[in-house]
């Protein structure tokens, strides 16, 4: 089993351009660690970007910033890695192991999460302290039971969603461990948790979603999400 | 330092072969080489705070941001890996983290290759590094396929730093427009380097 779904490519460009909601770069960062091949998009982004800078017409640099260059030879330089660079997570189990942008966040391993139930079947863990900077959206585990429907619902901003554990089916198709799902406000989905382990996935959104139907409407001051 | 058709290159530090900014990198990491850091400043540094008040930066942060650049360059060129990337794509890429840093006044979460739960790149086969060191070259041929209206947004997103709001704001186009056509170019851009491959 291998990695099915990526990062589409505007939301990686917001990324690498740092214009990208700050819990939205969290689930981009944490897939980014586990799959080469959405890093050999963001290469290729650099990339181009660096020819933008190449092709930058040289200003003369202030007498302090000539000065610079004698400055920053003062100081130590980094030591090389010495790490043995062999990593916990297969291909086969993407992300058995939660690379340390999501893990530095938790407070725990992601078995002892204290879930917060919201309904039956469904239940939650805010990562608290990462709403982004107007306040907007929200980062959170969710935990999905076997066979349990989440609220059709579409979104006034971004929603990012990867999967952690277990895996879920909506309308885009099926989304396994160490996936990503990439959706914007055009898309109305209702992910249902296809196996019978429980889906376990970290959600960011940069706004509030909306929810179709009344009662899951009701739902949303109690899902906050 | 002269050029194979015998022009001084020294001179002029701005036509030096990407490649000589690589050496130079491998000679700071490895060495402490103080004559070599002193070119890629001469070379780097002018573009740099060119780059930066082109994307909107006051001169005082521009001089923050170039110094934040040009210190990690010193201090990190120990980890630069010629094989992963051109030495001006690693340079863009701290200066494009360090302006985020400033900006944001904390650190953008990213991956760290030394992360137990990284998994590594599989490794590449003599022909594929090659590759990816001319990818300038290819990537700016790759790119000059593309239709102007793709080519306006990428060049609003690197040359001046906007997001995608701004530019739907800007364009008056709407935001799944901007979205579709960064994924056009990017697809394109994409396809065009395979076939030439």
């Amino acid at each position: 089993m291998t990695l099915k779904h990526h990062i589409s490519d505007d939301t990686l460009l917001a990324y690498v351009n740092g214009t990208l909601a700050e819990t939205l770069s969290v689930v981009v960062a944490t897939h980014l660690a586990i799959c080469p091949q959405c890093r050999k998009h963001m290469d290729l982004m650099l990339s181009v970007g660096s020819i933008y800078l190449d092709q930058s017409k040289p200003v003369e640099l202030s007498s302090n910033e000539l000065d610079l260059c004698d400055e920053i030879m003062l100081s130590p330089q980094e030591k090389p890695s010495t790490v043995h660079r062999q990593s916990l997570n297969t291909a086969a189990d993407p992300i058995r192991s939660i690379p340390k942008p999501l893990s530095d966040l938790l407070p725990c391993d992601i078995d002892d999460i204290p879930w917060k139930k919201l309904v039956p079947g469904m239940s939650h863990y805010p990562l608290k302290g990462h709403a982004n900077s107007d306040g907007k959206g929200a980062l959170r585990l969710l935990k999905i039971s076997p066979g349990m429907t989440l609220p059709e619902h579409s979104h006034s901003g971004q929603e990012l969603t990867l999967i952690l554990r277990g895996s879920y089916i909506d309308e885009v198709g099926r989304f396994a461990a160490g996936d990503i799902s990439d959706l914007d406000d055009s898309l109305h989905h209702q992910p249902v948790a296809d196996t019978d382990k429980d889906c376990i996935c970290l959600i960011a959104t940069d706004a509030p979603l909306k929810f179709k139907g009344f009662f899951s409407r009701m739902l949303q001051p109690l899902i906050g999400i | 330092m002269t050029s194979s058709d015998g022009r001084d290159l020294s001179s002029d530090p701005s036509h030096r072969s990407p490649d000589q900014l690589d050496l130079d990198l491998i000679l700071v990491g490895d060495a402490a080489d103080r004559d070599a850091f002193r070119r890629i400043f001469t070379a780097m540094a002018p573009k740099l705070k060119a780059f930066l008040i082109n994307t909107g930066q006051s001169p005082q942060e521009a001089e923050e941001i170039l110094q934040d650049t040009m210190l990690k360059v010193w201090r990190k060129a120990t980890l630069f890996d010629r094989s992963k990337s051109a030495g001006s794509t690693w340079i863009y890429s701290i200066a494009k983290n360090a302006r985020i840093d400033r900006i944001r006044k904390e650190t953008k979460p990213a991956p760290d290759p030394d992360d137990p739960s990284f998994v590594q790149d599989a490794p590449e086969t003599g022909e594929q590094s090659l590759n990816r060191r001319q990818d300038q070259k290819r990537i700016q041929l790759a790119m000059s396929t593309l239709p102007s209206e793709q080519m306006k947004i990428i060049n609003m997103s690197f040359f001046e730093d906007k997001s995608h709001a701004e530019i739907s704001e800007e364009l008056n186009l709407p935001l799944g427009t901007v979205k579709s056509r960064i994924r056009l170019a990017f697809g394109k851009i994409r396809a065009e380097l395979e076939r030439n491959q």
